[in-house]
């Protein structure tokens, strides 16, 4: 927290300002992790009083949302910020929007829990599995926003990879099911489309690292590869 | 796939460093400045293009006014002040010994902080110049106010009175005759020093378009207290703090990245 020296500016005010978004998206960012951890926990146990309380919950995390834009809006209108602190709003606004297109990923997960009960359900073990890893790395990436930590974020980003190995595989599994029963194709579909929520939800904190990077060196890092963007942090 | 049109499309920043004898207006080579034991300016060195705008920006005292007064050898008339290096305009050294300072005031305009029309009619404010000059043909006269009045973005707003009193007009008004007044000699760089803070914000506004349309045809070089000025006029900025030089860099790029944390300080309003 020291690098983003906060609470140095002349004015009070606005310290305090810049200092209460920041927490707003922590707040966020919490919310969002435990909307995740609800769902996959949702899948686990075939809970669906979990999954619709899921979904019953997204809506607090669209309002955060939209209070935090207006915030950051405010912001930018009263302090004209510049540099880090121009970042810092500008990297703010863009986590949030992909912190809550993560809670909708988790209502999508939910919501294949809800339709599906009381069905014959496919393999689900490899899906959780997943989902698990995936909120991990959420939870890594929050922490690392947190920090604003360029190691860490370096390091998650990276392992994204893995989650996409891991969804292929799933893939492959779902389709195997398909096959020996076509009839169980339509509920099939929902896990897969599951899956794949859960795979997005790896890109969207990819994402976020990469506004951490912004943040901190101040370096565009989007749509390169690793090599090109470890050579720019590092220059 | 869709093109970026001209107009959007960022200009590339000028490698500031290493521009070419036909891109520089100025180059200041290893400037120090004292008044009496006291140094000013410490060891400058810049260059400023041609036909683009550089701001000077820096807390009160860092030597940005005394930087810019000595573009145009206005420190000349401070006693104490000693100067040591120099400054090429266009290749050759204003501070030689040849060289004539009044030649030198005319090639290089300078507007102050507050509006300073003389008291006289707005037509003989910017005809001024040209009369020291030795110009009295009524048509050039004629066509010179009209010009640079039109380029001072104020010729519609006085047309119909150029004989009034330039007293008679609003601080902003009389801030743009007095570029105006500046311009009608066709100087090759126009200093501006604080050309806005003694003005309401839709004057300022009205200024820094205008600044805008100058460079077209001056190198301007400009001096303020607003950093977001700054920020929305200039091509270039240069950082001074306690009488050197920090950081000279692209806006763009100055406002967004700073290198240094001093300059990062500063323009986010930090105590360093």
């Amino acid at each position: 927290m020291e690098n983003m020296n906060l609470n140095k500016h002349i004015s009070g005010q606005f310290n305090a300002e810049l200092e209460n978004v920041r927490n707003q998206v922590l707040v966020m960012g919490g919310l969002v992790e435990q909307q995740m951890n609800d769902a996959i926990d949702a899948v686990h146990d075939q809970d669906k009083d979990v999954a619709k309380r899921v979904v019953e919950r997204d809506r607090k995390v669209n309002s955060l949302e939209v209070s935090i834009d207006e915030e950051c809006t405010r912001i930018i209108a009263k302090r004209q910020p510049a540099a880090s602190d121009l970042r810092l709003v500008i990297a703010i606004i863009k986590t949030i929007a992909d912190l809550e297109r993560i809670g909708d990923e988790a209502k999508q997960v939910a919501h294949m829990v809800i339709d599906n009960a009381n069905k014959t359900q496919p393999p689900l073990v490899s899906v959780e599995h997943m989902g698990r890893n995936v909120v991990k790395m959420l939870h890594e990436s929050l922490d690392a926003f947190a920090r604003m930590d360029v190691e860490a974020a370096v390091k998650i980003h990276a392992s994204d990879a893995k989650v996409n190995r891991e969804y292929e595989s799933v893939v492959r599994e779902l389709m195997t099911f398909m096959m020996e029963d076509p009839r169980s194709i339509p509920h099939v579909l929902k896990v897969l489309w599951a899956a794949r929520a859960m795979e997005r939800v790896g890109d969207r904190c990819k994402n976020i690292c990469e506004y951490i990077i912004y943040f901190v060196k101040g370096k565009d890092v989007r749509h390169i590869d690793s090599e090109e963007m470890e050579s720019l942090i590092n220059k | 796939m869709i093109s970026v049109s001209a107009e959007t499309a960022k200009a590339p920043a000028l490698d500031l460093e290493n521009l070419t004898e036909a891109q520089t207006a100025l180059e200041i080579n290893d400037l120090n400045l004292y008044y009496g034991s006291k140094q000013a300016l410490y060891d400058i060195n810049m260059k400023i293009p041609k036909g683009q705008v550089t701001a000077f920006i820096g807390p009160s005292g860092c030597g940005k006014s005394t930087l810019l007064r000595c573009i145009n050898r206005m420190n000349d008339l401070v006693d104490i002040c000693r100067i040591e290096g120099s400054i090429d305009l266009h290749g050759t050294n204003i501070y030689d010994r040849n060289v004539d300072v009044a030649a030198l005031r005319r090639r290089v305009g300078m507007v102050f902080q507050r509006p300073n029309p003389f008291p006289k009619s707005i037509y003989e404010n910017v005809v001024y110049g040209l009369r020291l000059q030795g110009i009295k043909d009524r048509r050039s006269l004629d066509d010179a106010v009209e010009r640079s009045l039109r380029g001072a973005a104020l010729w519609d707003e006085v047309k119909d009175r150029l004989h009034d009193n330039a007293f008679g007009l609003s601080g902003g008004q009389q801030q743009r005759l007095v570029i105006a007044r500046a311009i009608a000699i066709e100087p090759e760089v126009l200093l501006l020093d604080e050309p806005t803070s003694a003005l309401d914000p839709i004057s300022t506004l009205t200024i820094e378009e205008l600044i805008n349309e100058l460079k077209s045809k001056y190198t301007v070089v400009i001096v303020t207290h607003n950093m977001q000025q700054a920020a929305r006029v200039s091509d270039q900025t240069a950082f001074m703090y306690m009488g050197e030089l920090i950081e000279y860099a692209d806006t763009n790029t100055l406002f967004t990245t700073p290198r240094l944390k001093k300059t990062e300080d500063y323009i986010t309003g930090r105590y360093g």
